[in-house]
């Protein structure tokens, strides 16, 4: 009986002193969503250069109030020409890769996201040289290159934010850091644009992309926040001892060590 | 092209608004506004066409040797030109050249040029294959070719001897063969 009760008190001090070292936890309701965007610059710069025609876009889901996965995809044609030649290409491309949201939940609210992502993309086209020409000593050679199916492969970094303008409703910018894995092209006649990489002649290339991006939210998360930790300066820190004195021979310069000044011990009242 | 200073402008404001506009962007963004539609220029600017700055050429290269010594030695006079092209010299009594460029067809397998070094007149005779490269978006294609099997012949009134050193044909400043005289 003594034992039992020995380890009764012994078990509810032990979880007193658990709960008095746990801190206060709140927790916030986080929506997931399935997202769908749509890539904004691409038809409002073939506006202005007629010649290029980039339409893509994207569907994501929430996992967590961190992680999504992303699977998307798009159009491009074009094409390019100066005095020695002209170059088409047309085709698609696919991505696939997670989004991580950087913001903290009670800062997201699951409106807002800053955050980055990774992508594996692959690129399906065909590209056609209709002529080139070129001018030497024996003359001028003019030639043509024919229409050929190409595929190629490259990862994506693509940090970016968004943020929700109306309800359900979030507009936000990407940029892209792709590097290019492989192309099945001759190593002598590599394409000279990509779709959904760029430059076919770069190992990098950078872009940014605008999205509009229509949300379906589908469960909510509950997420423990921890509370946030004063900033610093909103603690105000008494100033060391040392300053203190300095402050009080200035303020009573004529005054020895042993003589009284306002605080100190002698010259309260009990 | 006018379409560069109104793709930089509209790309400035359409990033300026979207950047000062939002509370995400207050919020997270605020220190980095300035910099992302910086960015956002001169990824638009980066983009535009730039001139071509690389060698679109593709010569067959010879280097000058003085056959008593073996040692590198610069012709006082050269001139050179494609056989049935004696109108058109590609060097015409040159002083001192080191190296000759010569420059091949792509349309042929084989090409003749006429070399008088030192007032004596020779013939060298190229067979090659050739094949299209692309350089780059701002140089376009050029040819590149390989030395066939048979290379080189000449004829030996002021050559001693030809030597090949590189078989391939490229757009960079390797020697592919060395004349000595």
């Amino acid at each position: 009986m003594r034992r039992t009760y020995g380890y009764f008190t012994s078990t509810l001090i032990f979880l007193l002193i658990c709960l008095s070292n746990m801190r206060a936890q709140d927790t916030i309701m986080i929506p997931l969503k399935i997202k769908t965007g749509l890539e904004v610059s691409g038809p409002v710069l073939n506006y202005f250069d007629k010649n290029t025609l980039n339409v893509e876009g994207y569907f994501s889901v929430d996992l967590n109030e961190k992680f999504s996965a992303v699977l998307g995809g798009g159009y491009l044609n074009y094409k390019y020409s100066q005095f020695n030649y002209e170059y088409f290409n047309k085709g698609t491309f696919i991505r696939a890769g997670m989004d991580m949201n950087l913001l903290k939940p009670k800062k997201s609210q699951g409106r807002y996201w800053a955050g980055i992502g990774m992508r594996y993309g692959l690129s399906m086209f065909t590209s056609e040289v209709p002529y080139f020409t070129k001018d030497n000593y024996w003359g001028s050679i003019a030639s043509s290159i024919p229409r050929k199916r190409n595929t190629g492969h490259f990862v994506e970094f693509t940090p970016g934010v968004r943020a929700e303008l109306f309800r359900n409703l979030c507009i936000g910018w990407t940029i892209s850091i792709r590097k290019m894995i492989s192309v099945n092209s001759p190593r002598n006649l590599r394409p000279i644009y990509m779709p959904g990489y760029g430059d076919g002649g770069k190992s990098v290339t950078t872009g940014i992309s605008y999205f509009i991006v229509w949300n379906i939210p589908y469960k909510k998360k509950q997420v423990i926040i921890q509370p946030e930790e004063p900033e610093e300066e909103d603690i105000i820190e008494p100033p060391p001892n040392q300053e203190i004195q300095n402050n009080r021979q200035q303020q009573y310069p004529n005054n020895n060590s042993g003589s009284r000044t306002p605080g100190s011990r002698s010259d309260m009242r009990y | 092209m006018p379409l560069k200073p109104l793709r930089a402008l509209m790309s400035f404001i359409v990033s300026y608004t979207f950047f000062t506009n939002f509370e995400a962007f207050k919020r997270v963004m605020t220190k980095i506004n300035s910099l992302s539609s910086l960015l956002v220029i001169l990824l638009f600017i980066s983009c535009t066409p730039e001139h071509c700055f690389e060698g679109t050429e593709s010569y067959f290269k010879a280097s000058f040797y003085d056959y008593a010594t073996q040692k590198e030695m610069a012709p006082d006079s050269v001139t050179v030109y494609g056989l049935q092209m004696d109108t058109s010299k590609i060097y015409d009594r040159y002083v001192r050249l080191q190296p000759a460029y010569f420059p091949l067809n792509p349309l042929t397998d084989s090409l003749g040029f006429a070399i008088t070094i030192n007032g004596i007149g020779d013939t060298i005779m190229v067979f090659y294959s050739s094949y299209y490269h692309f350089v780059s978006k701002e140089c376009g294609f050029t040819y590149y070719h390989d030395l066939t099997s048979d290379s080189v012949k000449y004829t030996t009134n002021g050559i001693d001897s030809i030597k090949i050193l590189k078989r391939t044909i490229r757009t960079t400043n390797e020697e592919n063969i060395r004349i000595f005289y």
